[in-house]
């Protein structure tokens, strides 16, 4: 087993790249929240999910986090009443993203607390790993 | 007390605080992540008690098997509530954990370095 102190700094950074990755999803969603298909009847923007998955590192003995997977929301599609819109269907009615801009504030705003999380206990480690060093300068 | 003795103890328990450290930091980066539970380690008194050797003096003595490797555990239940994802992490109480091993690391390298000027103020006299 190598070094805990390096063990955990990836974690954390795992941890980092995991949460932007969310981050980088929900800013698609929130940019597509309007986005219509062109074509008389057709779908429009999906909203996206992220899933993580813990995973295992055996030679540094810790659980890293990994994206497991970015999967389409199968929610229906908001539809609203534009008959001269290119995409509205025989009857008048546009599909709309199945995006809701509050579940998508809220799940920022946890991104956003993780990822603080983990920043903060990369610096813990880095302080941690320069008070050992500091054993060895001399008083 | 030896204070050689002294110096490998506060370095055991330096080791020790490591290792929870990246146990906590597991924790934090898979605080999202569905059906995590929460982990910790072997309370350091176990760790000591199973690891500290017995004086060996004679030849023919044991040697004991297990040389008190640090082991992951699940969290205690009901320390923390249990998500609808199944993720029982609670950030703050990490974070409790963290400054927990800030500290003790923090006292340890200080009572090192203390020993360190008693000892080099004999040798250098």
């Amino acid at each position: 087993m190598s070094d805990p102190l390096i063990a955990a700094s990836k974690a954390a950074s795992n941890g980092l790249f995991a949460q932007s990755t969310r981050m980088r999803v929900l800013s698609e969603n929130i940019a597509n929240a309007e986005s219509t298909g062109k074509t008389a009847g057709s779908d429009p923007y999906q909203r996206k999910t992220v899933s993580f998955q813990a995973v295992s590192d055996e030679a540094e003995g810790v659980d890293l986090v990994t994206v497991d997977d970015i999967t389409r929301d199968q929610a229906p599609f908001r539809t609203e009443y534009m008959p001269g819109h290119p995409a509205a269907d025989a009857k008048g009615y546009v599909k709309l993203p199945n995006v809701d801009m509050l579940t998508e504030l809220a799940d920022m705003r946890e991104a956003s607390r993780s990822y603080t999380a983990n920043t903060q206990v990369i610096k813990q480690v880095r302080e941690i790993v320069s008070m050992t060093i500091d054993l060895l300068r001399p008083s | 007390m030896q204070p050689m003795q002294l110096f490998d103890l506060a370095f055991r328990q330096n080791e020790w605080l490591a290792q929870r450290q990246s146990v906590i930091s597991s924790n934090i980066a898979n605080a999202n992540t569905p059906g995590y539970k929460a982990k910790d380690i072997e309370s350091f008194d176990d760790v000591m008690r199973s690891s500290v050797s017995m004086a060996s003096t004679d030849d023919q003595h044991f040697a004991p098997a297990e040389t008190g490797a640090v082991r992951n555990q699940d969290n205690g239940s009901g320390e923390a509530d249990v998500l609808v994802s199944g993720n029982d992490v609670n950030i703050e109480q990490e974070f409790l954990k963290s400054s927990e091993v800030m500290r003790s690391y923090t006292l340890n390298s200080q009572l090192m370095k203390t020993f360190d000027r008693m000892l080099q103020s004999v040798t250098k006299a």
